[in-house]
């Protein structure tokens, strides 16, 4: 800005330890990020480092703002982009442990993936609208045929639904199917919710 | 009707549920996750690059590794800074590999042509300046700027991500704060 007087130019602010009474721009950093405590007074005292320390402070505090522009500035995935990178991801990864299952054909060897018996469980979810199965975990020797296993679930519901018939809902799905397809000895189905979201639909 | 009463709730779920359940391996919760974050983690990249060249390529490796990993992620719920840390690695890694050794005694870059005159919209005025002056940055200063303020890493987990030594990042970070506050104050 240009005004009709002859004041000289604002003075750029100087960061160099010469003008900062001997501290530098690292050790400010510190300072700052240590909520200025211990309090020093060669620091507090120095009008050039308060002044260098609110420059700092207000970069800071500018960064969320920075994130949330340059996110706002990019485009939504769109479908294109899911799929190419959906496409691109090894499906087997996430198998797990070989549960046994039971065969009639002598000498045969039968097993089912953890990995396909958590999905078994998240299908659960189909018999009760609106409710969600997060992670899947069991608690246990499954590779044991007949060892006692818990099934530990996380689920998100919907908000304005009473709770407990929704997680009884599921336990009682959840156990019906593992009994069905698997032949887990299945001690427990725990349900945490850990989400209620607010528009449940 | 089906899919998308299905698909809605999913959507809407919080990322401790979504990142859980893809771990797991269920494919449609880690195609929300893609949703969710790929603009942010694309943001980001370009921030490290300085450059639009590779953001793809690199977001989409992140999500390939992610995928894998996510089964060792102890806590679904903190997935988005998980996520974060993965895209950079790759960032780092994709300069590291392109970049022969540089002494870190720079040439101070010139402004790219776009970034001057700078166009000062009211609302945006701060965050332009930042922009503009992240842009003029040297690269590894503004690399260790970006981990550490938008990445949130600490100085020695910069180190490492970079291949320098410590004194080196902390020397970095000085000079790209410094270079960042000067500029911004030309503008106020």
């Amino acid at each position: 800005m240009t005004s009709g007087d002859d004041r000289p130019e604002p003075r750029p602010l100087e960061l160099d330890p010469e003008h900062l009474d001997g501290h530098t721009i690292d050790e400010l950093t510190d300072y700052l990020e240590a909520g200025r405590v211990p309090a020093d007074p060669s620091i507090d005292g120095s009008p050039a480092c308060r002044l260098a320390l609110d420059a700092l402070e207000r970069l800071h505090g500018l960064t969320p703002d920075l994130i949330a522009a340059d996110t706002a500035a990019e485009p939504e995935a769109d479908d294109g982009w899911v799929r190419r990178v959906l496409g691109g991801i090894a499906l087997d990864a996430h198998a797990g442990r070989r549960i046994p299952l039971p065969t009639s054909e002598p000498g045969a060897d039968l097993g089912i993936t953890e990995g396909a018996v958590r999905g078994l469980v998240r299908a659960a979810e189909r018999a009760v609208p609106g409710l969600v199965v997060g992670r899947c975990r069991f608690d246990g020797d499954v590779t044991l045929t007949g060892a006692p296993v818990r099934v530990l679930v996380d689920v998100s519901v919907p908000y304005g639904r009473p709770i407990p018939p929704l997680v009884e809902r599921l336990r009682g799905e959840i156990a019906g199917r593992l009994a069905l397809h698997t032949e887990l000895n299945v001690t427990a189905v725990d349900i945490t919710v850990r989400d209620v979201r607010p528009h449940g639909s | 009707m089906g899919a998308d009463d299905l698909q809605a709730p999913l959507d809407q779920a919080d990322d401790r549920i979504v990142a859980g359940r893809a771990a797991d391996g269920d494919v449609a919760a880690f195609g929300v996750l893609v949703r969710r974050y790929t603009p942010m983690m694309r943001a980001y990249t370009r921030r490290i690059l300085n450059s639009g060249t590779d953001v793809d390529d690199i977001v989409q490796e992140a999500f390939v590794t992610a995928w894998q990993r996510l089964p060792e992620l102890d806590d679904p719920g903190k997935v988005k800074s998980w996520l974060m840390r993965v895209v950079s690695r790759k960032a780092v890694d994709r300069i590291r590999a392109s970049r022969p050794q540089v002494s870190v005694d720079h040439i101070e870059h010139p402004a790219p042509a776009h970034a001057s005159p700078p166009r000062v919209a009211e609302t945006r005025a701060k965050v332009d300046a930042l922009s503009d002056a992240l842009q003029r940055l040297a690269d590894q200063e503004r690399e260790c700027w970006v981990l550490r303020e938008l990445g949130g890493y600490s100085y020695n987990e910069i180190a490492e991500e970079m291949g320098v030594p410590v004194s080196t990042v902390r020397g970095l970070l000085a000079r790209a704060r410094k270079h960042i506050i000067v500029r911004m104050e030309e503008w106020r």
